[in-house]
């Protein structure tokens, strides 16, 4: 999986490319760790992410909780895949989709 | 390192020079003024020896001449004694005088009056009339009177002069000689004090200078002649030295100088310093540009050495133990330039080599570990099926096939007194010890909960705030559950964020249950659950299962999907099966779709079929 950042101020990009599992939630996890230092908006693009498991959950729900403490956190461009996997779990629910 | 290294190491060279070139300067100009004061003494011993050779000298001829001129004296006495004629006639006085080679001849008589003369005026002359020749008037009462006076200087020309008288034989009177004594005259003209100076020299451009009285009285340059030391440049404390060295500025020139007294004259010899260090400054460039040699090739070898030996060395152990910071522990390090790098080289690789085993040894551990956790999480697991001996109302059957690490699926089922039959599937979100801990948690919890009398959603519900409470690491489980009333049939169900179960009426196909479903367990505080009916009729079938099924990867990284699970289970070969055949079959399926990719997640199925109430 690639992260690619791009940061306005307090506005932070991340775009995710290739597969979000096991693997590689670790390495999300890791970008968010370093990068969200002075962040207060997050948005994540998933438009070319091809699949996402509980672990990637995870770290996304993660993120969703640690934001929503300050102006919260957009996920944009779900492409059909993922968003039935947001669909059956319940997450669409409490993510901001766009 | 190199860089610092070359700059230690210059800094030592130059001071190796420095000190070098210090004390070897220190040492030759010591030397040269130890070899320039020995030469000068050497040479002022010489000049005191040549004045006393040059007395002796004197000495030697003085008593030649005098005993010459006694010997004519008596000669002349004997042929006036045996001749007197001869006083009166001039020209046998004069052959007399040619023949003893004089220049005057006197002869007096009893009174000591001038009687016979060469050269004719003295005749009457009073030999008491002066000093001198009132020496010689001791002979008028001593028939062996001899004297030969000191010579004296004469006339204008201020020759030397010199008289020598006796007794005249048989008469009382004086018989004298006088003459030119040039032996003696030349014998002291090259004993001159004078002449001194220039018969030494010192070195090549040393000289000795001679003092008399404060005067120089001997210099190789005339000018100075007569004038007085200090006007030629010492200082009077310098003159009042003893025979140690010193250093005068003469005549706008530096030079070593040493003094010494003898009879009367004071003798210094003086060097010019830059005579004197000639030798040390030749030797001092000579070192310089042996040492600057010396020392550029000591630095370029022991620059090239280190740089070989030992540089090149740390580099290649430090490349080394980079590539096994970076995780390669099968680097081994060969710097063999030298022994300590072997030493060093096999003290890394044996370090290397050790922490290798331990890791191995921990991995070991771990999996061992890791096989005693599958271990208990698939014993707490229901596995034996004919664990409802007697229970033909309904047909339960479910496995789970780990993936290699420890995963987070479970399922779970279990009687609720006589009449109920709780079915629970489930996925914890990540992998291994923690994942499988907090399964363990949600698996008693939910049992716990549906134990004690709890409809399926306040059981979700309790359960997740328990979750959300003691869930540092947010983690979350995806899970749905169901409970069967085995007399009525009625099923009633709650999705937390699970893959939706797939249900087929008897006789019919399986679809999927789909129903919005709440949000994982754990996931979020607060989330509602809302439960759903569904009646089983007899031969009904419920299909619980995770993601692990339909996410499995064939080697091309297809997905086994929805689809293939649809399908498979709505195939003609599988109608017929009962519910352990179908699981077994379903699992034959993925094998064979998957062919030996590795899987990566834990598959789970369960399948129930409601057989209806028992009769009678």
């Amino acid at each position: 999986m690639v992260v690619t950042q791009k940061r306005e101020e307090k506005h932070l990009v991340l775009t995710l490319e290739g597969r979000l599992d096991t693997t590689t939630a670790p390495q999300l996890e890791e970008v968010l760790k370093s990068s969200l230092g002075g962040v207060t908006h997050l948005t994540l693009d998933l438009a070319k992410l091809v699949y996402v498991s509980s672990a990637g959950l995870r770290v996304i729900l993660g993120a969703q909780k640690q934001m929503s403490k300050l102006d919260g956190m957009v996920v944009k461009n779900v492409n059909e895949t993922v968003m039935d996997v947001f669909e059956v779990t319940g997450f669409k629910e409490i993510l901001t989709l766009e | 390192m190199r860089k610092t290294f070359q700059k230690w190491l210059f800094l030592f060279v130059v001071v190796a020079f420095i000190v070098t070139f210090c004390i070897s300067f220190s040492i030759e100009s010591r030397q040269a003024k130890g070899n320039a004061v020995g030469l000068i003494r050497l040479k002022m011993e010489d000049a005191r020896k040549q004045i006393v050779v040059n007395r002796e000298n004197i000495a030697t001829v003085r008593s030649i001449v005098d005993a010459a001129a006694l010997a004519k004296a008596r000669a002349f006495a004997k042929i006036v004694a045996l001749q007197p004629s001869v006083l009166k006639r001039g020209e046998e006085l004069e052959d007399i005088r040619r023949r003893l080679d004089v220049d005057e001849l006197h002869v007096s008589d009893e009174r000591g009056i001038l009687i016979a003369d060469i050269p004719a005026e003295y005749i009457g002359y009073d030999m008491a009339a002066s000093e001198q020749s009132a020496e010689f008037l001791a002979a008028l009462h001593d028939p062996n009177f001899a004297l030969v006076q000191e010579p004296r200087r004469k006339g204008i020309s201020g020759e030397m002069f010199q008289y020598a008288g006796v007794a005249r034989t048989g008469t009382p009177g004086i018989v004298q000689i006088g003459y030119h004594p040039k032996r003696l005259q030349a014998a002291v003209e090259v004993a001159d004090i004078a002449n001194l100076s220039a018969g030494f020299r010192i070195g090549k451009s040393g000289k000795i200078i001679v003092g008399e009285a404060g005067k120089i009285v001997s210099i190789d340059n005339p000018a100075f002649l007569g004038k007085s030391l200090k006007e030629y440049g010492f200082s009077d404390k310098q003159l009042r030295r003893g025979e140690s060295e010193f250093v005068a500025n003469l005549q706008g020139v530096r030079y070593l100088c040493l003094s010494s007294s003898y009879e009367g004259y004071k003798l210094i010899g003086i060097l010019p310093l830059s005579e004197m260090y000639v030798g040390r400054n030749e030797m001092g460039l000579f070192l310089v540009v042996c040492n600057l040699i010396l020392f550029a090739v000591v630095f370029a070898l022991v620059s090239v050495l280190v740089q070989r030996v030992v540089i090149d060395g740390i580099y290649s152990v430090n490349r080394s133990l980079e590539r096994i910071t970076q995780g390669d522990l099968n680097e081994r390090v060969e710097v063999k330039t030298n022994n300590e790098f072997v030493a060093l080289s096999e003290g890394i690789n044996s370090t290397v080599t050790a922490l290798k085993e331990a890791i191995a040894e921990a991995a070991a551990r771990i999996d061992a570990e890791l096989e005693v956790a599958r271990a208990i999480q698939r014993s707490s697991l229901p596995g034996v099926f004919s664990s409802f001996p007697g229970r033909d109302e309904f047909d339960v059957y479910a496995t789970m096939g780990t993936a290699k690490e420890v995963g987070g699926d479970f399922y779970d089922f279990f009687l609720i007194g006589e009449n109920r039959l709780a079915v629970v599937i489930a996925d914890v979100s990540g992998k291994g010890i923690p994942a499988s801990l907090f399964m363990m948690t949600t698996k008693t919890l939910l049992q716990n909960l549906t134990e004690a009398g709890a409809s399926p959603e306040r059981v979700f519900s309790e359960a997740n705030k328990y979750l959300c409470e003691n869930n540092e690491i947010g983690m979350f489980v995806t899970a749905f559950m169901g409970i069967l009333e085995l007399d009525t049939g009625r099923f009633t169900y709650v999705n937390a964020g699970h893959n939706p179960p797939l249900f087929r009426k008897a006789g019919g196909r399986y679809s999927w249950l789909k129903s919005p479903p709440g949000f994982v367990l754990g996931g979020m505080e607060g989330t509602r659950y809302r439960e759903r009916e569904l009646l089983f009729q007899a031969g009904d079938r419920l299909f619980l299962y995770t993601d692990g099924v339909t996410e499995a990867l064939n080697l091309r990284e297809e997905l086994f999907s929805d689809l293939r699970l649809e399908e498979t289970l709505n195939a003609d070969v599988a109608r017929e099966m009962d519910v352990t055949t179908l699981l077994k079959h379903v699992q034959g399926e993925i094998d064979r779709f998957t062919d030996g990719a590795d899987q990566a997640d834990d598959i789970t199925m369960l399948g129930l079929e409601y057989k209806g109430k028992v009769k009678g």
